[in-house]
């Protein structure tokens, strides 16, 4: 079929395709032209109406504080990197999300697939569980329960140099310093815990929630995958005497991802979008600083709107090409 | 695609759904582009009905009761509006929203007023935001829980703080820590009541809010005597109803019915008696209710739309008493929301 289009099409295809053709240019031509009038019109509207458009205000000092930066912030910054740490904290997220999910999605693939009744069960019961719960709620669950279960900062939980309290995990960091690297220990100090490296109660939830509910998701593309890979790839494994764990890892799962990649990359992509149910706990990504707090304090609302489309679509989009790469050079070491 | 299939037919539906995309696209970016409003006091007429963006959940002031009835100050001005304009304080549609979803919600015509607890600040009035009276002078505050043992702001450094997101509360306390070399955390959530929440989790040390919406919240809380509102108030908080910019004639009819709750105060007209004030001999009172001159026709809405306004939701103070004043739960006394007679900041612009 693709061989007879790549040909020089004959005359005869030609006319009969050309209504189809001009069809779809005069359609093209219509949503352009409607396009252009709305936004010809949108711009026409704000003017006479004397709102001011455009991204000027991100140069302008943002004047709020953020809970989780990644690079340096303050008051005094301005309302580019307050858009450039929210997308950053969102790509955290979804880095922490994607890896544990996947993690917990190939365990509960192949407890779904173990021979052990009890595994088998196991596994069925979290996928059949966290799948049919609304993922917003799964996320209030780990939050406030979190709060109620965590204690306050006087009484804080302590493992070896490490913290836990109702203000989050804080874990020991390493620091340069002139005298060379020290060991920067967490430490509670009136309302606060001082030093260290802090992870929000915020970003644990969130995390926990999106990991527990796109692992049931893709748990079950991982099983698809793995069930389309043939018996006899196994039992060859068997025979040449590798063990069960070996001949999952080095035979059955490269050629289960062939089929399970392109699925699990649209999951990746849900999971990046409903990395935005932050805004409800008040973990500070995208959706919460551009689509919140610039929004309302720059009046912007339509500038700051399209800003989150674009991130998110951008996020998206480089997903969708890594996952586009990987599954080519998948396809290409296997030979297809 | 599968070209053994590319017949007669299949061009024929190509066509079908060809025309059927086109009007799709048509009418969403007709949906988009046009004017959203050619002039809102007419469309609230012709709709027959006022659609108001409220509070999520402010006791006293945008709440449901216990029938499910939203009821409070913030509704009381929206019933006003719409007696006002529509002659039937009951022709209203509230729409509960979050700060995100009214800011974008307004210019777009979902809905006709915001009478919600926003802040009049520069940059959202410069922004497309008209406040046409200030019907509630406020400042923020925080609340703490009394284990913490703060006792004054000062008290607070280093301390984890809950708002909403976008609040004015998030600058405030930016700029009170800045300027006093003092730390925190701060964390943010879409609504208020969501940050209220988080507190009262105790995700936070202090939370920060109007001071009325604090003393609102902490009415419903059952172990309220374990946390207490900081003396200080740390910021003035012009805050009333608020209409798209662009709009001159709907402005005015809103900035004139909120005007006229609080010159019916002043002079004495109230729910009770102002049927009786009709016959009153004082111009003022005359000029008021629409008797004399043509100050109601002048705005677009019918003469006696104070009168309408009044008779639905009563004077200011009759609000006030009803909704959160010394009687109800909140026991807000007037303090800054007095009449300019009484001490207070509330003033009505002349009726003349």
């Amino acid at each position: 079929m693709t061989v007879l289009s790549r040909k020089k099409m004959s005359r005869a295809v030609l006319m009969e395709r050309l209504p189809g053709y001009v069809g779809q240019a005069l359609l093209l031509a219509v949503v352009a032209w409607l396009a252009w009038r709305g936004a010809s019109n949108f711009i026409a509207n704000a003017r006479s109406l004397g709102v001011s458009i455009g991204y000027g205000f991100l140069r302008s000092e943002a004047g709020f504080e953020i809970a989780q930066t990644l690079i340096p912030f303050g008051p005094t910054s301005s309302y580019r990197d307050a858009v450039l740490v929210a997308a950053l904290n969102t790509l955290l997220v979804v880095a922490l999300a994607g890896v544990f999910s996947t993690l917990i999605g190939l365990c509960a693939a192949f407890g779904r697939l173990a021979r052990n009744p009890l595994l088998r069960g196991a596994a069925s019961t979290y996928v059949e569980v966290f799948r049919n719960i609304p993922l917003l709620l799964q996320i209030f669950f780990w939050y406030f329960s979190a709060m109620t279960l965590l204690p306050d900062v006087a009484d804080s939980l302590q493992f070896g140099g490490v913290l836990l309290n109702n203000r989050g995990l804080f874990l020991p960091r390493l620091l340069a310093t002139a005298a060379g690297w020290t060991l920067d220990l967490p430490q509670a100090q009136g309302f606060n815990v001082s030093g260290g490296f802090a992870l929000l109660p915020e970003l644990m939830a969130l995390t926990l929630g999106l990991s527990i509910y796109s692992g049931t998701f893709l748990a079950e593309i991982f099983r698809a995958g793995i069930l389309s890979v043939p018996r006899g790839q196994a039992e060859a494994a068997a025979t040449v005497g590798l063990s069960g764990a070996r001949a999952a890892v080095l035979i059955v799962l490269p050629q289960a991802l062939r089929v399970a990649l392109p699925p699990a990359a649209g999951q990746y992509q849900t999971l990046a979008k409903a990395s935005s149910l932050a805004a409800a706990i008040g973990y500070p990504d995208i959706m919460q600083i551009v689509g919140g707090t610039v929004l309302s304090q720059t009046s912007q609302a339509l500038e700051a709107m399209a800003l989150v489309v674009l991130l998110y679509a951008a996020i998206n989009l480089a997903i969708a090409f890594a996952v586009n790469v990987a599954n080519r050079r998948l396809l290409r070491r296997q030979g297809r | 695609m599968n070209h053994s299939q590319a017949e007669m037919p299949m061009t024929l539906t190509t066509y079908a759904f060809a025309a059927s995309k086109t009007l799709l696209a048509l009418a969403t970016v007709a949906a988009l582009a046009a004017p959203a409003h050619a002039d809102v006091l007419d469309d609230v007429k012709a709709h027959g009905v006022l659609k108001c963006g409220v509070t999520l959940a402010a006791p006293g002031f945008s709440a449901e009761d216990n029938a499910g009835k939203r009821t409070g100050f913030d509704i009381d001005l929206c019933r006003a509006i719409a007696a006002a304009t529509l002659g039937d304080a009951s022709k209203i549609q509230l729409v509960p929203m979050d700060l995100k979803t009214a800011f974008a919600g307004l210019p777009t015509g979902a809905v006709d007023v915001l009478t919600h607890r926003f802040t009049w600040t520069q940059s959202r009035d410069v922004g497309g935001l008209k406040f046409p009276k200030v019907m509630f002078f406020d400042g923020q505050g925080f609340a703490v829980a009394k284990k913490t043992r703060a006792n004054k702001v000062a008290d607070l450094n280093n301390a984890t703080i809950c708002t909403a997101q976008g609040s004015t509360s998030e600058l405030i306390v930016a700029d009170y820590f800045r300027a006093h070399k003092m730390k925190y955390k701060i964390v943010t959530f879409a609504s208020q009541e969501q940050a209220w929440d988080a507190f009262v989790a105790k995700r936070c040390d202090a939370a920060i809010n109007d001071r009325s919406a604090l003393a609102a919240r902490l009415t419903k809380l059952p172990n309220k005597d374990d946390f207490k509102v900081l003396a200080e108030t740390l910021s003035n908080e012009p805050i009333g109803p608020i209409v798209a910019q662009g709009q001159p004639r709907w402005e005015a009819v809103v900035r004139f019915t909120l005007n006229a709750l609080v010159a019916a105060e002043e002079l004495g007209v109230d729910q009770a008696n102002v049927d009786a004030q009709r016959s009153s001999q004082s111009p003022d009172v005359q000029r008021l209710l629409g008797v004399t001159g043509e100050f109601g026709s002048k705005l677009g809405v019918a003469n006696d739309y104070a009168y309408s306004a009044i008779k639905a939701v009563g004077n200011y103070a009759d609000i006030w008493d009803r909704s959160v004043g010394p009687k109800t739960p909140l026991r807000l006394e007037r303090g800054r929301n007095a009449l300019v007679a009484n001490g207070g900041l509330m003033m009505a612009i002349p009726v003349r």
